[in-house]
């Protein structure tokens, strides 16, 4: 007797990988690359003619050509990629303690009712005072090194994820809970396999957004307090009227803050590639 | 038979508090199951039916009464005890393979054996080339199949099945109950199938329980031996049918409608 029938026959097996079959258009990407060009490249043309026609003095905007050869001067001369590391550096550090730290105190309150009534009110009090209100204080403490930006944007990078692992964890439906029971998982197993993957579309939410937040942040980091970093570029630039290279730095910050999110973003969609029709 | 160990129910009784007051769910349940026989227990909503195959499963303790299997009194959940529920159940992050293994995390089988054992039940419930895929890309018998799969995986000696085709289409219900028919005579273990639908009861079961409502409670016993593959067409099996239908009250509504 066989039993396999109908109701699998009519279904072939996808692809092993489980991957998402490419998006309705994805034969033609390059189109929507070229659709998402336009308005940028209307907006640099414009920028051309504004500053050829002089509409504006050039200490406001300088020629984009002007631009593009004051970065490479910086790259060439100015040792550029010197701040341009010495801000990664802070960031990657910075994100990588708050996230993870984050996800530790998230599951832990996730777990425990009580972890979260002795810190829950002290968190959600202190998540109100913006990292960069505590920067002043904290330099005052450790001197204005790298340490001082990597805690105030760690703080700040904590609390998305912090919270969004929490809600996570308690918006895990109480039935795999209950299937854990029945296959009599430890409890360390049902954290790995059960709550930690089910809190997983929300902790990336919280991981993404801080991922952003911290590039955003390690520039006013930068320039209140330090001697290097691309927020100090962007700020030293402004008060020598160097106004290409504060459009250089802005663009790198730019193009690294799109950087950033596109990744985080792709890892996204590859850790949740078993949510139906998730897209990120 | 294999496995000859009585899964025995001892006055089981069991009572919810919603505001304040008692709400008897299971009043004086005693039952003895014979070891790899198949049982359908059928019943209105709201008999008890469910929550009797949660308290056997071990995820509710809180009862009167002593539930055991071969002798051994039941305490919390065991791999000794699978169950499939309703909803598949399956976990969405995993694959089908991974979902089916995950029951045998803590099986002392080594890896290879366990592998073994996952392909060799994955081939069972014919999903064979679907072993990489997430749950969101099969279908709701797919999933059932997948579900019947990890209860097996552990071998346990009682399978508890809580309305597993309930959420299925008519076809795929009557494909299904033919494959658990299957699954039985292969395995030879205790099947507990609890259900609404009376006709599904009678073709599998070798016996048919019928509870009744408020507070739930045993109201009859059949024991069904037509052999196997039933035949739903024929006389006797509409004559069994019947009587069950009267045990359940079915016929009570409609003559005092029509009076």
């Amino acid at each position: 007797m066989s039993i396999v029938d109908a109701d699998i026959a009519f279904v072939a097996p996808p692809k092993p990988t489980g991957r998402r079959v490419s998006r309705k258009a994805g034969d033609h990407s390059w189109r929507y690359i070229a659709l998402g060009l336009i308005f940028p490249a209307s907006v640099l043309l414009f920028w051309q003619i504004a500053a050829q026609q002089r509409w504006v003095s050039d200490v406001f905007l300088p020629l984009p050509s002007k631009t593009a050869w004051a970065f490479v001067t910086m790259v060439e001369k100015q040792d550029f990629s010197h701040d341009f590391l010495a801000s990664i550096r802070i960031v990657g550090q910075a994100f990588f303690y708050g996230s993870v730290v984050g996800v530790l105190f998230g599951v832990a309150a996730g777990f425990s009712r009580t972890v979260e009534r002795v810190f829950g009110p002290t968190l959600d009090g202190l998540r109100h005072i913006p990292g960069i209100a505590w920067l002043p204080l904290i330099v005052l403490w450790i001197g204005i090194g790298a340490p001082a930006k990597i805690l105030v944007i760690a703080k700040s990078v904590f609390f998305p994820v912090f919270l969004n692992t929490l809600q996570g964890i308690r918006s895990i439906d109480r039935n795999y809970i209950e299937l854990g029971n029945v296959l009599k998982l430890t409890r360390g197993q049902q954290i790995r396999k059960i709550v930690i993957p089910g809190a997983m579309p929300s902790i990336l939410v919280g991981v993404r957004y801080g991922a952003s937040l911290a590039w955003a942040l390690v520039v006013v980091a930068e320039g209140l307090s330090g001697q290097e970093g691309l927020g100090f570029l962007i700020f030293r630039a402004q008060s020598l009227l160097l106004t290409d290279q504060l459009l250089v730095c802005m663009v790198v910050i730019g193009v690294v803050g799109f950087a950033i999110d596109r990744s985080v973003g792709i890892l996204q969609r590859h850790l949740l590639r078993w949510k139906h029709g998730f897209q990120g | 038979m294999s496995r000859s160990e009585t899964l025995s129910l001892r006055n089981i009784g069991k009572t919810y508090q919603i505001d304040g007051q008692d709400l008897c769910v299971l009043d004086e349940i005693s039952l003895d199951i014979a070891g790899g026989s198949f049982i359908g227990i059928v019943g209105p909503s709201g008999c008890g039916k469910s929550t009797l195959l949660r308290l056997i499963v071990g995820l509710d303790s809180q009862y009167d009464g002593v539930i055991s299997l071969g002798g051994e009194t039941v305490v919390g959940t065991s791999l000794d005890r699978g169950i499939v529920f309703q909803d598949h159940r399956l976990l969405p992050w995993m694959t089908l393979e991974q979902n089916v293994g995950l029951a045998l995390l803590n099986s002392t089988l080594g890896q290879s054996e366990r592998k073994e054992r996952v392909a060799d039940l994955i081939n069972l419930v014919g999903l064979r080339g679907f072993e990489t895929v997430f749950p969101h890309q099969l279908s709701g018998g797919m999933a059932q199949r997948a579900a019947i799969a990890r209860g097996l995986v552990t071998k346990p000696r009682v399978l508890l099945l809580d309305e597993p085709l309930g959420a299925l289409d008519a076809l795929t219900r009557v494909r299904l109950q033919d494959e658990l028919l299957h699954i039985w005579e292969i395995e030879r273990i205790t099947m507990i199938l609890v259900t609404h639908d009376v006709e599904e009861a009678v073709y599998l079961g070798d016996r048919v329980i019928v509870m009744h409502p408020a507070p739930g409670r045993i109201a009859d016993d059949f024991s069904i031996d037509l052999p196997y593959p039933r035949d739903r067409a024929s006389q006797e099996f509409t004559n069994i049918r019947q009587r069950v239908l009267i045990a359940m009250g079915a016929y009570d509504g409609s003559r005092r409608r029509a009076a």
